[in-house]
């Protein structure tokens, strides 16, 4: 137990920085005045809002005990990688073949068995491509020689 | 009467075969999304979205508003059956849902809490029949300032009183205002926060902030979770029955959780989920004998799923009449209906009588087609629940893979839901709710607008807001509500302080 509710202690400082990064960016839109708001107005009003609820945030935080953040890195990094994979291959692979490695990637994180892995994927793929291509008429490349 | 009159007209446009068809198809994936844990309506109409743009706008919004309200129906047979909420204002049917299923009442509690829903469902929908032409004669004479007020007020709401300190959630809140100024702004053709990047000028796509906040790190976090071993219950019609005791105990709960329901999801910015609470905690301080809740009590289901039901169809009482979301679903919804070309607001009753009234028909119609769907189907969805989430969620992230892709065809896009998923799930860490964030997004551009244009009427005056009435007395709700939210923070934090006090003295 860390004497310190780092929770909330790292999400008011990560507003704290976002707040003040939006309200300094937005600097450079024209700010106008009350009666003749410009772009610039609104998101710099609102950074220097989210910046004093960070602080509104972190420093109690400061003083009150938190529990241990856990971060599931095996999901987060096959689910990553299954959704970069897609972005990557569509076009180049076309869906089914994208579909079936993207299937596999994200599988990875779970303990399903290598056969029920492959498995999954072909259904998996089928059906999406009944669903979106057959069904819904979605322009998508089917395969790697498709336009 | 004129009701009457606009009801026939709303009968005559809903009872067309398609629909019709579209009704049954919404409320079928609705009770699909609610029975399936780990995926709520929100995803599911967010992915529904860009699949909608060929269908005729009033089927469109028939059918995912039968995944809105489908999914409440649906969301008890998990908690019931699995101790795991459907969605979230299932939460609290777990509570005496599980233990009613161990007594071998799984059969009883999934029927009372089908009736339970079809009455508040009914109840929402006369209410938002009743109130609606009310409501659209005051909202006809809000100008910019009382839209604004409006919005602060249901933002004010949606932070304060949904879980978590007032301070995060409203500090989401200002967060998604600010994500929404991304882009190209309306009014004076600059964009904002585009980092020289082309696609940034249209904006973050709403289905990809929806789909990355909740869709991907919903996944993430439930592929570790500990599921309960299958359900081994046979639920046969006969086993369903209540005994007359049940009916006679659940007959006040059910009307209670009813209005309470109703009442909670015409405010903006609370809906369903604190309905449903509301309603327990009420059955719970009404009871004869509250030691009965947490083991069993068949009023502890029915009435917070009757709140809920109800809730989920008054929610469209501001969507439809005003043009304000009262939750990040509704906002969802009004996206729908904006692209689509349909204007909610006072306007849309006059303007399209038979698209307003044909909606709030196909309500009731999806509600009966509903208990038909959750009574003698009850064993599909039973053994649907039997499949292990490690087989469903690839399909599920693939699925939402496909519907970003489909809005624009750009994989750009990808990129930035997976970008965006990565920040939800640093946000899940840190106990930051998301739904706050996408009602902000959303009603970002429409409160700069009407800020601006109350402020542009009033000469820069700030005073506006204060000196119209309708106006001032929302910003007096809106700052009582943070004010009472910021007295019981106080309040428990000072009750900590004095507990932790204690315990170093005697232990």
């Amino acid at each position: 137990m860390k004497n310190r509710d780092t929770r909330d202690l790292l999400g008011g400082i990560a507003l704290i920085a976002i707040g003040i990064f939006a309200a300094v960016h937005a600097q450079q839109y024209d700010i106008g005045e009350l009666r003749r708001m410009g772009p610039g107005y609104f998101p710099t009003a609102l950074g220097i809002l989210l910046a004093i609820l960070g602080v509104f945030i972190a420093i109690p935080a400061l003083f009150r005990e938190g529990t241990r953040i856990k971060i599931e890195w095996k999901s987060l990094f096959w689910v990553m990688l299954s959704i970069v994979i897609f972005a990557v291959f569509l076009n180049m692979l076309g869906l089914i073949i994208t579909a079936i490695l993207m299937v596999l990637a994200s599988s990875m994180a779970s303990d399903l068995t290598w056969p029920g892995r492959l498995i999954l994927s072909g259904c998996v793929a089928v059906i999406t491509y009944v669903i979106f291509g057959f069904g819904l008429g979605m322009l998508i490349p089917i395969w790697p020689w498709s336009p | 009467m004129d009701v009457l009159d606009s009801l026939l007209l709303g009968l005559e446009s809903a009872l067309q075969p398609e629909i019709l068809l579209y009704c049954f198809f919404g409320v079928f994936l609705g009770t699909f999304i609610g029975v399936l844990p780990g995926i709520g309506p929100l995803a599911a109409i967010s992915l529904l979205l860009p699949i909608t743009y060929h269908i005729e706008p009033t089927a469109a919004i028939v059918m995912l508003a039968g995944v809105y309200y489908g999914a409440e129906y649906g969301g008890s047979t998990a908690s019931i059956l699995l101790n795991l909420p459907g969605t979230a204002a299932n939460a609290v049917t777990c509570l005496d849902g599980h233990p009613m299923a161990k007594q071998g009442r799984a059969g009883v509690a999934l029927f009372m809490t089908t009736i339970a829903s079809l009455g508040g469902g009914l109840t929402g929908v006369m209410a938002l029949v009743l109130f609606s032409p009310v409501i659209v004669e005051i909202g006809l004479k809000f100008g910019p300032a009382e839209y604004f007020a409006l919005m602060v007020l249901g933002l004010v709401s949606a932070s304060t009183l949904a879980s978590g300190s007032p301070a995060k959630g409203m500090a989401m809140v200002v967060f998604g205002l600010l994500l929404g100024t991304v882009g190209t702004d309306v009014n004076s053709g600059i964009p904002r926060f585009d980092f020289g990047i082309t696609e940034m000028m249209d904006g973050i796509s709403l289905v990809g902030l929806a789909m990355g906040l909740f869709g991907i790190s919903e996944i993430i976090n439930s592929i570790t979770l500990k599921r309960d071993k299958k359900i081994t219950e046979k639920i046969t019609m006969r086993s369903m029955m209540p005994t007359k005791k049940d009916a006679k105990d659940s007959a006040l709960p059910i009307v209670r959780g009813a209005g309470i329901g109703s009442f909670f999801g015409s405010l903006p910015g609370t809906g369903a989920a604190i309905a449903s609470f509301i309603s327990y905690a009420v059955e719970k301080r009404t009871a004869k004998d509250p030691t009965r809740f947490g083991k069993g009590a068949i009023e502890g289901i029915t009435a917070p799923e009757a709140a809920n039901n109800a809730a989920a169809q008054t929610a469209f009482i501001p969507t439809l009449t005003l043009g304000i979301p009262g939750s990040a679903t509704m906002a969802i919804m009004l996206g729908a209906l904006i692209i689509h070309g349909i204007q909610p607001g006072p306007l849309l009753m006059s303007e399209q009588p038979a698209l307003f009234w044909g909606l709030i028909v196909s309500f009731f119609i999806g509600n009966i087609m509903l208990v038909i769907l959750n009574i003698p189907l009850i064993g599909m969805w039973v053994s649907i629940l039997n499949i292990p989430y490690r087989i469903l969620y690839p399909a599920i992230l693939l699925f939402i893979m496909m519907g970003v892709y489909s809005v624009n065809n750009n994989t750009f896009d990808i990129y930035v839901v997976a970008l965006i998923g990565i920040f939800g799930y640093a946000m899940s860490l840190l106990r930051f709710e998301a739904a706050p964030l996408l009602l902000g997004f959303i009603l970002g551009p429409l409160m700069e607008e009407n800020l601006k244009r109350a402020l542009l009427l009033s000469r820069g005056d700030m005073g506006t807001f204060i000196e119209r009435p309708i106006s001032m007395w929302l910003l007096i709700i809106a700052f009582a509500i943070l004010a009472w939210s910021l007295f019981s923070a106080l309040r428990s934090f000072l009750r900590r302080r004095t507990l932790a006090k204690e315990q170093a003295q005697h232990g």
